[in-house]
């Protein structure tokens, strides 16, 4: 039998519903949990005091009594404990963006994210360590400490979502948050064998969020399962008028039948250094989709190789120009504080954006950008979605990201085509390699088509050999 | 991967950078961000492969335009004292800054 932090959503809202535990047990594993593993791991770089969070757990176990499992039609969320990125501002509890200039700061504010999540009734647990900034895909980049792989601690979690990514797969909560600019998301869910959506571009609302790189930064559900990533979706999704970039009108396509399924298998995300175990199991993978009635046509798309180049341009500029703001005198600690990955990503977003340099690189980027949503559009003409590996490899040894001034980018190149294009797509677990490393898989589909993402996702986990 | 011979960050490039994004480096810093810098602008450079003679820039994907706050949206501030709960210093209720003359 399972233990109680380690159900998923909806066998906790079972259990909480049918009286079978209360959330005041529930948390408390969570706690539990924390306690006997963050020490190793290191997934939190704050945890909320367990008397504050055991005070709402009562509070929900109350209003369970009073109202039955009925409670959970308007509070979703009812009693159930989550980690939430630190790069979400939670009023009055820390929130750092895992950065030294922003240690100690104390947001005045409630991010529209994590409100919606109090609303719904989650419990929030702590904040999870990312890369400073969110600058990485590997949490080593973290100005504190890095997270440490939960399959295998002499590897790292993967980023920049890694703390939530490592908290959901040792079930020290029974969800998380993260945040996706190009892969950190499903970047670190794929490495730690979790499932990780990234939502269209405004279809959540960014509003409280420390801003990386505003024209591709998404929140998103961390999850145990596909069917839990949209629960939370259907939670903190939806229109915001405190973010001008938020999707007002959202035309959403009918869900098709698996049968009717057609996916597009992306050539070139399938070059030759990806690691052979990778490419079996994805391979093997999409041959499963092929028995369960979807038709698979192999696709010619751009080159992940200029995704990867119009990112690191259009990333950069757009970090150089928020974390301007970062002034020393309102909030935080002096410009000197910022770490070295900071710095560098700040030099060359001015240097693209300099007079002289613009039309060369940033306008250059933005036009290749252009193309890039072209070539998915055209795609989408004959295909439903995209079956791609998330990830070239599986965990990196600690220290990996060290190898290449723009590491994070070359791990994430199967990522950033559709964080470029804002287009949703969700990881998920296919099998492990001969080390026992977990291997992801994402579907990619067109803006808004998140039920029909999670659809196939979801018959595939219930359906795969050995799920 | 290296870009064109002409096209580097050279050790004077990075100071004026690092003045524009006001922070300073160290002399070490200075070498080794203009050797990195470099790498960095050697992965862009497949930028160049593809034709955009024609094409227009795509700043943002959602198409929104003049977008407004909404007129029935209830405006909350933060009082003077949320907002100066994070200062580093204040006066007199007000932020303290270095002289600017």
């Amino acid at each position: 039998m399972k233990k109680l932090n380690e159900l998923t959503i909806k066998e906790a809202i079972a259990g909480l519903g049918s009286g079978e535990f209360t959330s005041v047990e529930l948390v408390s594993a969570c706690y539990e949990q924390i306690a006997r593993f963050d020490s190793s791991i290191r997934a939190f770089v704050t945890i909320v005091p367990k008397a504050v969070a055991l005070a709402k757990a009562q509070e929900a176990d109350d209003l369970i009594i009073a109202q039955g499992s009925s409670a959970f039609e308007t509070k979703k969320l009812l009693g159930i404990p989550y980690a939430c990125k630190d790069n979400f501002c939670t009023k009055g509890v820390e929130t750092t963006a895992a950065s030294n200039i922003l240690k100690g700061f104390l947001p005045p504010y409630e991010s529209t994210v994590t409100k919606k999540l109090m609303e719904a009734g989650a419990i929030l647990l702590g904040k999870t360590n990312m890369d400073a900034f969110a600058h990485g895909s590997s949490t080593e980049t973290s100005d504190f400490f890095v997270t440490k792989n939960p399959w295998d601690e002499t590897r790292v979690a993967g980023g920049s979502s890694g703390g939530s990514t490592a908290a959901v797969a040792l079930h020290m909560c029974v969800f998380a948050i993260g945040s996706e600019t190009a892969g950190s998301i499903r970047g670190p869910a794929s490495w730690c064998g979790v499932v990780g959506l990234k939502p269209t571009y405004g279809a959540v609302s960014r509003y409280g969020v420390i801003a990386m790189a505003s024209s591709t930064d998404s929140p998103g559900p961390i999850t145990k399962t596909v069917g839990d990533a949209g629960y939370v979706l259907d939670v903190i999704g939806g229109h915001d008028q405190l973010d001008a970039t938020s999707a007002a009108k959202v035309s959403k396509s009918p869900v098709k039948d698996i049968k009717d399924v057609v996916l597009g298998v992306p050539k070139s995300y399938f070059a030759s250094d990806l690691q052979q175990e990778v490419n079996d199991a994805v391979r093997s993978s999409i041959a499963a989709f092929e028995r369960l009635g979807a038709k698979i046509v192999g696709v010619d798309l751009l080159d992940p190789k200029y995704s990867i180049a119009v990112y690191t341009v259009i990333q950069r500029a757009e970090v150089s120009s928020n974390l301007a703001r970062y002034d020393g005198i309102r909030f935080g600690h002096a410009r000197p504080s910022f770490g070295f990955e900071a710095k560098k990503r700040m030099m060359l977003g001015a240097y693209a954006l300099s007079a002289g340099y613009y039309d060369q690189f940033y306008a250059k980027a933005q036009k290749v950008r252009t193309l890039l949503i072209r070539d998915f559009e055209k795609a989408f003409d004959t295909v439903d979605l995209f079956v791609a590996p998330t990830m070239p490899v599986t965990a990196l040894k600690l220290g990996g990201s060290q190898t290449s001034p723009i590491f994070g980018e070359l791990m994430d190149m199967l990522l950033a085509p559709s964080s470029i294009a804002g287009l949703p797509a969700v990881s998920v677990p296919v099998g492990n390699d001969a080390k026992h490393l977990p291997i992801g898989l994402q579907l990619i589909g067109p803006m808004f088509s998140e039920e029909q993402i999670l659809a196939v996702a979801s018959i595939f986990e219930r359906k795969r050999p050995g799920a | 991967m290296h870009p064109p011979d002409s096209q580097k960050i050279s050790q004077e490039e990075v100071k004026k950078l690092a003045k524009l994004c006001k922070f300073d480096l160290a002399a070490e810093e200075v070498d080794k961000f203009s050797r990195l810098l470099t790498d960095t602008l050697g992965y862009i450079a497949v930028l160049d492969e593809l034709d955009t003679d024609d094409v227009a820039e795509t700043y943002q994907v959602t198409g929104n335009k003049n977008v407004f706050m909404g007129q029935n949206h209830p405006i909350t501030t933060l009082s003077k004292a949320e907002a100066l709960a994070n200062a580093a210093e204040q006066v007199d209720g007000l932020f303290a800054t270095k002289a600017v003359l």
